[in-house]
């Protein structure tokens, strides 16, 4: 059969080499850089891909295949994998039937994220086989061979991608073919393997150690870690993105390319660094590996040279060749002098219908606003300025309840949108219900999880393979819990909304507010009449306030920009002029 | 024999189409037998944010990003944007194309004189500001302004603009195919103008 040679992402390889690797189901949680893994993997022929509510129900679903047989996978950013931390630990206890990975994403630098925490530590927690590659070419061999390393050893495989690695793209060339699947489909029944009684649990875990000790074998073994011989008596160790770095900043020196670190290949670095005059290890975040090899009495340097924070770069991994007197002091460098240039921070889209609620929201200077995580956390950023904690998934609510207990001078309302209140939200409502909190929550009910690129979750009413449901209603669900204060709005209707959001806020006891404009976006784009504004315009800026893209300020005036104005009419609702901001004629 | 690395670096805010220009310019580069990488960033610059993309190319890439001064091609679908990332660039030799627009930033005043001054100020051998946007309404869409640059471009690169032509035909959709063809020949003779 005829190669493919195309240019694709990180997550779009790690889809192919499932597929390749002949994987047949996979679950997931969107987050950043993860996302678009599970879209790739869906768009193949004869695959089941669904999302699931959270990343530890993805998990569990993604383990339950692997149970009745079949290889496959789940996909999550880093901190999803705190949510499913709990299946992880235990998973290296059952072990696994089909072939079984945990697609992990990481965010050093935090270009999408709340921290970031280094998840290799995950690997380590749970003495499982953690594999990494470099690149979108690497990603393709590195995900088949992940399969085949759980089948081995037994065990769920930890593959760790991170941003720079799922979102860069690069030149593949694959045969589409499939490996062959040679495994029996069926639900394999092993009370002592599966069943995490005590009894069974303290056997599986000697078991485990057992298996950790091969694993530690294996990974001298292994071809994913290997070395490159160069023509300068210095050696350099990395994973992931950080080879590519060094590798074209000094490709002269001696190369230790780690594609599987843990457990770390430390009998074949030791006699690596044992050639060597000097042996630095370049590695984002943590100092992972550095910690095992010196732990081991192997010779080398890391973080003394490189940063243990934020994302590396070509710049920074040279700085740390220069400290480590690798490469010596550049010259001159050829760069324009750097131009001050204000931040342009994102923003809430023209016509996002959490705009009003954020708008509402400020007006009230006696509020504790616990946020969420999403599109809507901008609404904490200035002018809008409306919401003081982000934590992480569903910590709006809980966090809410807690604050609400003790008593200050600030009402305590919550606010969270329906895909993070599908994740973990639902629990602490109940919570809310259950311990009688003081509280407003909103529930912003887009219908879509838009900040990651629009997914599909239960209030959208189809899923990932397209079939359509009845969506799950919140109203609904929230007065089944027993909820008595349970409104819906329309957060167009400006002033309505307002009315409520003023009074449930004023009273005591818990309400629940649904905001049900659908995102402006997804699944459709919502292009309505434009505004304009008019010669009444008295200039008093109260418009800008509301931290619209589609509304600029010139000549002492507002001024709307009609392409991308959606016509929702918030800046109309909130201007204190009669006829100052009006639908544009058709 | 050394392996050269260059790169065209694209800079604008979210929505102007830097990714799909970005995608064509790799793939008219693999097709002319180039290694390639290219790095984008996803995540909250989908809300108006500012952009980047970066396609390197040579006999063998390894970093998907660029390092400090080591850019020679910008393509700036936004002037703010041009200023934001100038120091990427290299000054020795560097073709800069500009698109002479500016989109507001929420809650900020922008003098675009002094813009224009700092981005007069760039000593280089080609600096090319020019409303794109007036040129692709010529030809019937803003949309298509990307590719008009990307001609402008084609005239530095070590490549031919077959290349462009082929990638053109196998990226974009099938009914802006000939639109964006027609942009890119614009784009190229626009230099000579």
């Amino acid at each position: 059969m005829k190669k493919i040679k195309k240019i694709v992402s990180g997550n779009e390889a790690i889809a192919i080499g499932a597929y390749k690797g002949n994987a047949a189901f996979a679950s997931g949680y969107p987050g950043t850089p993860s996302s678009e893994i599970l879209d790739y993997f869906n768009s193949f022929e004869g695959v089941k891909a669904q999302w699931a509510s959270n990343e530890k129900a993805g998990f569990e679903a993604a383990l339950g295949a692997s149970f009745a047989g079949v290889r496959s996978f789940v996909t999550m950013k880093h901190v999803g994998l705190n949510v499913a931390a709990d299946p992880l630990m235990t998973s290296a206890y059952t072990g696994i039937n089909g072939g079984f990975v945990v697609v992990c994403a990481d965010d050093p630098g935090m270009h999408s994220s709340q921290n970031e925490q280094d998840n290799r530590n995950y690997a380590k927690f749970a003495k499982i086989p953690l594999i990494e590659p470099s690149d979108s070419f690497e990603a393709i061999g590195f995900m088949q061979y992940a399969f085949v390393v759980s089948e081995k050893f037994d065990l769920p495989v930890l593959f760790r991608t991170t941003t720079r690695i799922s979102h860069s793209l690069g030149v593949v060339e694959y045969d589409p073919r499939k490996l062959d699947n040679e495994k029996e489909l069926s639900l394999d029944k092993n009370f002592e393997k599966y069943v995490m009684i005590p009894s069974n649990a303290i056997k599986r875990h000697t078991r485990l150690l057992d298996k950790f000790e091969k694993l530690k074998e294996f990974s001298n073994q292994t071809p994913i870690n290997y070395v490159e011989n160069g023509s300068i008596n210095v050696g350099i160790i990395a994973n992931g993105i950080s080879y590519n770095y060094a590798k074209e900043l000094l490709p002269d020196a001696h190369f230790f390319k780690i594609g599987f670190s843990y457990p770390m290949p430390v009998e074949k670095i030791r006699e690596f660094a044992g050639q060597l005059d000097k042996v630095v290890i370049i590695e984002e975040l943590e100092p992972f590996m550095e910690e095992e090899l010196k732990a081991a009495g192997v010779k080398i340097e890391g973080k003394k040279y490189f940063p243990r924070e934020g994302e590396f770069n070509l710049d920074i991994v040279e700085e740390g060749l220069k400290k480590a007197e690798f490469i010596k002091k550049s010259k001159d460098k050829v760069i324009f002098d750097s131009v001050d240039v204000p931040k342009r921070p994102p923003a809430l889209c023209p016509g996002c219908p959490h705009r009003p609620i954020f708008d509402i929201l400020h007006s009230h200077k006696n509020i504790f606003i616990t946020g969420d995580i999403g599109c809507y956390t901008l609404g904490s950023l200035p002018p809008l300025s409306a919401m003081h904690t982000t934590i992480c998934m569903g910590a709006s609510l809980s966090v809410g309840i807690g604050a609400s207990k003790i008593e200050t001078k600030e009402k305590i309302v919550s606010i969270i949108g329906d895909s993070t209140f599908f994740h973990t939200g639902i629990q602490p409502l109940i919570d809310a219900y259950v311990n009688k909190a003081n509280m407003t929550i909103i529930i912003l009910d887009n219908r879509i999880t838009a900040m990651t690129g629009g997914q599909p979750d239960p209030s959208s009413g189809f899923n990932l393979a397209n079939e359509n449901f009845e969506a799950i209603n919140i109203a609904k669900l929230a007065k089944a819990i027993g909820i008595k204060r349970v409104f819906e709005v329309d957060q167009y209707d400006y002033e309505k909304t307002k009315q409520i959001l003023d009074a449930e806020i004023e009273k005591d006891g818990l309400s629940v507010i649904i905001a049900l404009r659908p995102c402006v976006l997804m699944p459709q784009k919502i292009k309505d009449t434009p505004f304009v504004v008019t010669d009444k315009c008295i200039g008093c800026k109260r418009c800008l306030r509301i931290a619209c893209p589609s509304i600029d300020f010139k000549n002492n005036a507002a001024i709307i920009d009609e392409a991308t104005c959606t016509g929702c009419g918030v800046c109309q609702a909130v201007c204190p002029v009669e006829a100052a901001i009006v639908l544009k004629e058709k | 024999m050394k392996n050269e690395i260059e790169s065209v670096l694209f800079v604008g805010v979210g929505g102007d189409g830097i990714i799909t220009a970005s995608n064509v310019l790799a793939e008219a580069f693999m097709l002319a037998g180039f290694d390639v990488k290219k790095s984008e960033i996803h995540g909250m610059s989908q809300r108006g944010g500012s952009v980047s993309a970066s396609v390197r190319f040579g006999k063998k890439v390894y970093s998907p990003t660029d390092k400090l001064g080591g850019v020679k091609f910008l393509i700036a679908t936004e002037k703010i944007e041009a200023l934001r990332w100038i120091q990427y660039i290299n000054s020795n030799n560097a073709v800069l194309v500009i698109n002479d627009r500016i989109v507001p930033i929420i809650n900020q005043t922008i003098d675009e004189k002094n813009i224009d001054k700092a981005i007069k100020n760039f000593k280089t051998n080609t600096l090319i500001v020019r409303k794109f946007f007036e040129e692709a309404e010529k030809i019937g869409s803003v949309k298509i302004s990307n590719t008009i640059m990307l001609g402008v471009l084609s005239n530095y690169l070590p490549m031919e603009r077959e290349f462009l032509i082929k990638a053109i035909d196998s990226i974009v959709p099938e009914e802006i195919k000939s639109i964006n063809m027609e942009a890119l020949s614009v784009g190229a003779e626009l230099v000579y103008v």
